[in-house]
């Protein structure tokens, strides 16, 4: 089998588990738009937000409901042995990490489906929508968070304290990638032209293809179990 | 035991140096013309920015290191350069603070140095309670090497990142020239001197401490099986 075949077997046996259990997804969704509410109420009810604060808020919820699905993605593999017979079967250690990272990008995209729509509800009434903009953000963020976040996911399964490790070991690593979102996105929402976004947009692109390449180099390393 | 004599003899060293350091920048260097005494802080303050950033990087070489050769002595200074780095990022943030309140009026501004400095932080203190979580020693290198080299490339993204913000911080020393006057710049160089070898010493202390740790686990697994 070739590489990118197996890469899609992979993606498609964990797009297949969530399909019937729907455990990732739902709480993703559910625990982002809970955190949307929250905020809408911690802002002040009845009052209206700034772009600069409406582009925090979205990161927030995005991010804080993506660890969740996150700590699945392997929590889910060691519980009962399945990354022993991943690890020895024909798929080398990169093809995994690609898979991962693929399920785990999916599933960011399908959950923030439901946590735009439901932030414009909340907060868009000053807010300009514009999805040309917001979408390349979304997906480069996504990419970013999840090539980043596997190879910390796999690190913190590895350990006793999955839920608590993961938080804090990811979101230093990734705290620049959401500093230059929540920029974009406010430049997004206040509808600047799509200029001032693409200032952002490059750096990410950079974060983006850092940390995928230093994953895929170190993910073997993480995985491995000795 | 030629580790021993050299940590001996670097602590030595740093006993002298720190003392006289410290004379020199309260009798030696001028009064800053705006700052007045505030500004000392400054000669601890650099010193101790570079040794912490030294500390980091030399954990990512220690972590490259490890994953290529898998010894313990790696392990031991990936774990000592770490802890050290914590603690002296700790210090120069809280020097910065000090600094800050009565010069720029705040404790705290979103600088690129000191954004990277606080993610540095937040990165390499969580690499220690990453460390404190596991107990089998092999996984607990691994990861921790793997961290270290992760953390250390986000450095460059973090301070890139920080870049647009509405920089305050002062940039003394340039490419082309530095802004010091000549016995305060001694008086510097006589700071950073002290601090290399205090954090030598240190180093090589929380190094050769940590393969003793490691024996004595390695005698009661003996014991025990």
């Amino acid at each position: 089998m070739s590489s990118l075949r197996q890469v899609q077997f992979l993606l498609g046996k964990d797009l297949r588990i969530e399909l019937r259990k729907k455990e990732s997804l739902v709480s993703m969704a559910f625990f982002g738009a809970l955190i949307l509410v929250m905020l809408n109420i911690a802002s002040g009810i009845g009052k209206q937000v700034a772009a600069e604060n409406g582009a925090g808020i979205l990161w927030v919820a995005i991010i804080f409901s993506s660890v969740l699905g996150l700590g699945r993605v392997f929590a889910r593999e060691k519980e009962n042995g399945c990354v022993a017979a991943l690890l020895i079967s024909p798929i080398s250690a990169g093809e995994i990490y690609a898979a991962k990272a693929l399920v785990n990008f999916t599933l960011m995209c399908l959950s923030e489906l439901v946590l735009v729509p439901v932030f414009y509800v909340l907060f868009g009434a000053q807010l300009s929508f514009a999805p040309l903009s917001l979408l390349p953000i979304l997906l480069l963020v996504n990419l970013g968070f999840s090539t980043t976040g596997t190879l910390i996911s796999a690190i913190s399964a590895g350990t006793r304290r999955n839920e608590v490790l993961l938080p804090i070991l990811l979101f230093p690593l990734i705290l620049p990638l959401t500093v230059l979102a929540v920029k974009a996105t406010t430049a997004a929402l206040a509808a600047k032209p799509f200029a001032i976004v693409l200032e952002q947009l490059e750096p990410m692109a950079a974060f983006c293809i850092i940390f995928t390449t230093a994953g895929y180099l170190l993910f073997p390393f993480a995985i491995r179990e000795d | 035991m030629l580790a021993l004599n050299r940590s001996t003899l670097f602590s030595g060293f740093a006993a002298v140096m720190i003392p006289a350091a410290i004379g020199m920048v309260f009798f030696y260097a001028p009064l800053e013309k705006t700052m007045g005494s505030v500004q000392k802080i400054f000669y601890f303050h650099l010193p101790l920015a570079l040794t912490a950033f030294l500390s980091f990087f030399v954990a990512c070489i220690s972590g490259i290191m490890y994953l290529r050769r898998r010894q313990r002595i790696w392990d031991a200074r990936l774990a000592a350069s770490v802890e050290i780095g914590v603690v002296l990022t700790t210090l120069v943030l809280i020097t910065g603070s000090l600094w800050g309140r009565p010069i720029w009026n705040t404790w705290w501004t979103w600088d690129p140095r000191l954004t990277t400095s606080l993610i540095l932080w937040f990165i390499f203190a969580s690499c220690l309670i990453l460390r404190s979580a596991i107990d089998e020693e092999g996984k607990r290198a691994t990861f921790s090497a793997v961290l270290a080299i992760v953390g250390f490339l986000d450095v460059p993204i973090v301070f890139l990142s920080a870049r647009l913000f509405r920089s305050i911080h002062p940039t003394v020393i340039r490419a082309d020239s530095v802004g010091l006057e000549s016995s305060m710049l001694l008086t510097l160089l006589v700071c950073m001197a002290a601090m290399l070898i205090f954090w030598a010493g240190l180093y090589k202390f929380r190094v050769s401490l940590y393969l003793q740790e490691a024996k004595v686990n390695d005698l009661q697994i003996d014991g025990t099986s």
